[in-house]
C-alpha cells in the first residue's frame, strides 16, 4: 500500500488545504465573507494578478526568476491606452487592433528580457529587475506622470457585463489559464520548461535547446503580463506609470505559496491558481474581518518566507545566495 | 595592455572621463563649491550603497534597503520627540535587527536573498504604514536642529554630510581591509564552498553582512529624514536602483568577491555625475530611471564573473 502521508503529497495538497482553511476561518469570523457578491470581488481582484502569476510561473518552473512585471505592465497598459486613443477611442472604431498589438509588444519586451539574460549571461533576477526599471521609466516618460484613459462602454464590459454574477474579465482570465495549462501540459515547449528547471545540464545533454527555451519562456511571460495590463486597465479604468505597482511582490508570493518551487521543475499553473486565490482571499478576508490594510505587505512577506522554507528540501541544497 | 589588467581601473577612469565631458560642456560644473554640494546631496544614497556593497560582496543582494530607509524616516519622525538623540540608536538597531533577520532566513532557512530581503522589505513597509498612519510626517523643526542640526550644516563650502560619509567609509574600509570579518567576507564572496570547507563559519559572516547592510540602510534613512525634516512610507522610493547601480559601476560584481567599499564610493560619484550631467544636457528627471536601468544592465554585463556561474539562472 502506498504511503499517503509522504512529503510529496503534503507539498502537493498543502496549498489547497490552506485555501480551504482560510475560507472557513474568514467565514467563521464574518459569515458575509461567504457570499456570491464577495466572491465576485475576490475574483475581480485576482484576475489580473492571476495573469501576472501565470506568466512568471513558466519562468520559475525553469528555475529562473522574473522581476520585471511591474515595469512591463505599466508600460504595456500605458501603450494600450495611447493606442486605443489613437485608433478612435473605442474598440468598435478600430481600437480593437490595439489588443493584439499590445500582446505582441508584451511578448517583445519579454524577449528583450530573455536576450539580456541569455546572451549577456546576466542572472535573470537582476536582468529582469533592471529591465523593469527601464519599463517604469519608459511609462513615466510617455505619460509625463499623467493618467491616460479612454471611455468605451464596450471595453468596460470586461468589468460591467456579468455572467452568473462574475464579470467578463474573470472568464477571460479563466480562458487564458486554460491556454497556459495547455502550453504547460500538451506542448513540447511546456515539457522543455520542466526539463530545463529539473536540471539544465541534463536537459542540454539530452538535446533540449536551452537558450531557445529560455527566450520562449520570457516571451510567453511578457505576453501574459500584457494580458494582465489590459485586464488591469479594464478593472481600474485608466493607466499610469504606477499601474503595475505591487504586482511583483504579489505575483511571486502567489506562485511560491501555491507550491511552485523556486528551484525549478516543480509545480505548474494550477498551483499558481491556488496561490493567487490564497493571496486574494487573505487580502479580501483581512478587510472583511476588519483588520487594517497596512498589514498586507507584512502578511505577504511572512507567507512567502514560510512557503519557501516549507517547500525547500534542505538535504538537497548546498548553499544559497 | 590587455583588458583584464585595465578592468580594476575602469571605474575611476570612467569617473574622470565623465567629469571632463561635463566640465568641458559646462565649465561652471567644475567649481569646487558645485562639486562639493553635488557630493553632499548624494550622501544618503552613498550610505545605502555602502551597506548594499556588503550584501553584494558575498554574492547576495539586499532588495529591502529602500523599504528599510522608508521605514526609518517614519521611525525617526515619530520617535524624535520622546527619545531625542537616542532615536538614532533605535533606528540603527532596527535596521541591524531586520538585516539579521534577512541574513538568518537566507543562510539558515535557505531562502534566496532576493526573496528574503523582498519579504523583509514588505514587513518594513507595513511597519512604516502602521506607524505613520499612511501620512507624511514632519519633525519639529527646532528639535531637529538641536538634535541633528550638525548633520546637515556647512563648514565653509563643505557640507557636513560629507564628513559623515567619509567617517562611515573609513569604518567600512577598516572592516573590509583590517578585520577578520573583512577577510572572511572576501573568502565567502570568492568561493563559498571553499570557505566552508576551510572551516569558516560561513553562515555567521553572511548574516553579519546582511545585518551591516540593514544597519547602513537605516543610517541612510535617518540622514534622509533629517535632511527633509520628516518621513513617509514611500519617501525614499527611487533609491534602490541608483544604489545598486552605484555598487556595480564601482566594480563590485554581482558575483561578489572583488571590489569593495572604496569602489562603491567611486560608483556613487559616477551616479552623481551622471545625474548632474543629465540635467546639464537637458534630459528631464523623468527620463533618469530609464537611463539608470540601461546603465545597470551594461554595468552588470561588464563586471560579472561568468566563470563563477556554471549555469546562469
Amino acid at each position: 500500500m502506498p504511503r499517503i502521508l509522504t512529503r510529496e503529497n503534503a507539498i502537493r495538497w498543502a496549498p489547497f488545504l490552506v485555501l480551504l482553511a482560510l475560507v472557513i476561518l474568514f467565514t467563521a469570523i464574518n459569515p458575509s465573507f461567504l457570499s456570491q457578491r464577495n466572491f465576485a470581488r475576490i475574483a475581480i481582484a485576482a484576475a489580473p494578478a492571476l495573469m501576472v502569476a501565470v506568466g512568471v510561473t513558466f519562468i520559475i518552473v525553469m528555475g529562473s526568476i522574473d522581476l520585471s512585471m511591474e515595469g512591463v505592465i505599466s508600460l504595456t497598459a500605458v501603450l494600450f491606452c495611447f493606442l486605443v486613443l489613437a485608433l478612435g477611442g473605442t474598440l468598435a472604431s478600430g481600437g480593437w487592433i490595439a489588443i493584439p498589438v499590445i500582446l505582441v509588444a508584451g511578448a517583445a519586451i519579454g524577449l528583450v528580457n530573455g536576450l539580456i539574460h541569455v546572451r549577456l549571461k546576466i542572472p535573470s533576477f537582476m536582468a529582469s529587475l533592471a529591465l523593469g526599471f527601464v519599463g517604469t521609466g519608459a511609462a513615466i516618460l510617455l505619460t509625463g506622470g499623467n493618467i491616460v484613459k479612454f471611455d468605451d462602454p464596450t471595453f468596460r464590459a470586461l468589468l460591467t457585463w456579468r455572467i452568473l454574477g462574475f464579470p467578463l474579465m474573470v472568464y477571460v482570465a479563466g480562458m487564458c489559464l486554460v491556454l497556459a495549462w495547455f502550453i504547460q501540459a500538451h506542448t513540447r515547449l511546456g515539457r522543455h520548461f520542466y526539463a530545463v528547471g529539473g536540471g539544465e545540464e541534463l536537459a542540454h545533454a539530452s538535446g533540449v535547446r536551452v537558450r531557445q527555451v529560455r527566450l520562449a519562456g520570457f516571451s510567453l511571460a511578457g505576453f501574459f503580463y500584457a494580458i494582465a495590463a489590459i485586464l488591469q486597465v479594464a478593472k481600474i479604468g485608466q493607466a499610469e506609470s504606477v499601474t503595475g505597482s505591487n504586482f511583483m511582490f504579489m505575483s511571486i508570493t502567489s506562485v511560491v505559496v501555491g507550491g511552485v518551487a523556486l528551484w525549478g521543475g516543480i509545480g505548474g499553473v494550477w498551483n499558481t491558481l491556488v496561490g493567487v486565490l490564497i493571496v486574494a482571499v487573505i487580502n479580501n478576508g483581512m478587510v472583511v474581518i476588519g483588520l487594517p490594510d497596512f498589514l498586507q505587505a507584512a502578511v505577504l512577506g511572512l507567507l512567502v518566507i514560510i512557503a519557501v522554507i516549507l517547500s525547500t528540501d534542505r538535504r538537497s541544497v548546498a548553499f544559497v545566495k | 595592455m590587455d583588458i583584464q589588467r585595465l578592468k580594476p581601473h575602469l571605474p575611476w577612469i570612467t569617473l574622470l572621463v565623465l567629469v571632463a565631458i561635463v566640465g568641458i560642456a559646462d565649465p561652471s560644473f567644475l567649481k569646487p563649491a558645485n562639486l562639493l554640494s553635488l557630493a553632499g546631496d548624494i550622501v544618503p544614497l552613498f550610505i545605502m550603497a555602502l551597506g548594499l556593497t556588503f550584501a553584494i560582496y558575498i554574492g547576495g543582494i539586499d532588495l529591502s534597503a529602500q523599504s528599510m530607509a522608508n521605514m526609518i524616516t517614519v521611525v525617526a519622525s515619530v520617535y524624535l520627540a520622546p527619545l531625542g538623540i537616542w532615536v538614532a540608536a533605535l533606528c540603527i538597531l532596527a535596521g541591524f535587527t531586520l538585516g539579521t533577520l534577512s541574513g538568518y532566513l537566507t543562510t539558515r532557512m535557505y531562502v534566496p536573498s532576493f526573496i528574503s530581503t523582498l519579504a523583509v522589505g514588505g514587513i518594513c513597509f507595513s511597519v512604516a504604514q502602521w506607524l505613520s498612519g499612511n501620512r507624511a510626517l514632519n519633525m519639529d523643526a527646532t528639535q531637529r536642529n538641536e538634535t541633528f542640526g550638525w548633520m546637515i550644516g556647512r563648514t565653509g563650502i563643505v557640507p557636513h554630510e560629507l564628513f559623515i560619509a567619509l567617517g562611515l567609509l573609513a569604518i567600512c574600509l577598516i572592516i573590509e581591509r583590517r578585520t577578520t570579518l573583512g577577510r572572511a567576507l572576501k573568502a565567502v564572496g570568492a568561493g563559498e564552498l571553499a570557505a566552508a570547507a576551510s572551516g569558516l563559519n560561513v553562515a555567521r559572516y553572511k548574516i553579519l553582512a546582511f545585518a551591516i547592510s540593514g544597519g547602513l540602510a537605516a543610517v541612510a534613512g535617518l540622514l534622509f529624514s533629517v535632511k527633509l525634516s520628516g518621513g513617509a512610507p514611500t519617501i525614499a522610493n527611487g533609491f534602490l536602483l541608483p544604489a545598486i547601480v552605484a555598487v556595480l559601476v564601482g566594480g563590485t560584481p554581482l558575483t561578489g568577491g572583488v571590489g569593495g567599499v572604496l569602489n562603491t564610493a567611486i560608483g556613487t560619484l559616477i551616479v552623481a555625475v551622471i545625474r548632474a550631467s543629465m540635467l546639464y544636457f537637458g534630459i528631464a528627471a523623468t527620463q533618469q530611471q530609464m537611463v539608470f536601468g540601461l546603465v545597470l544592465i551594461v554595468a552588470i554585463a561588464l563586471t560579472i564573473d561568468r566563470s563563477k556561474l556554471r549555469t546562469v539562472k
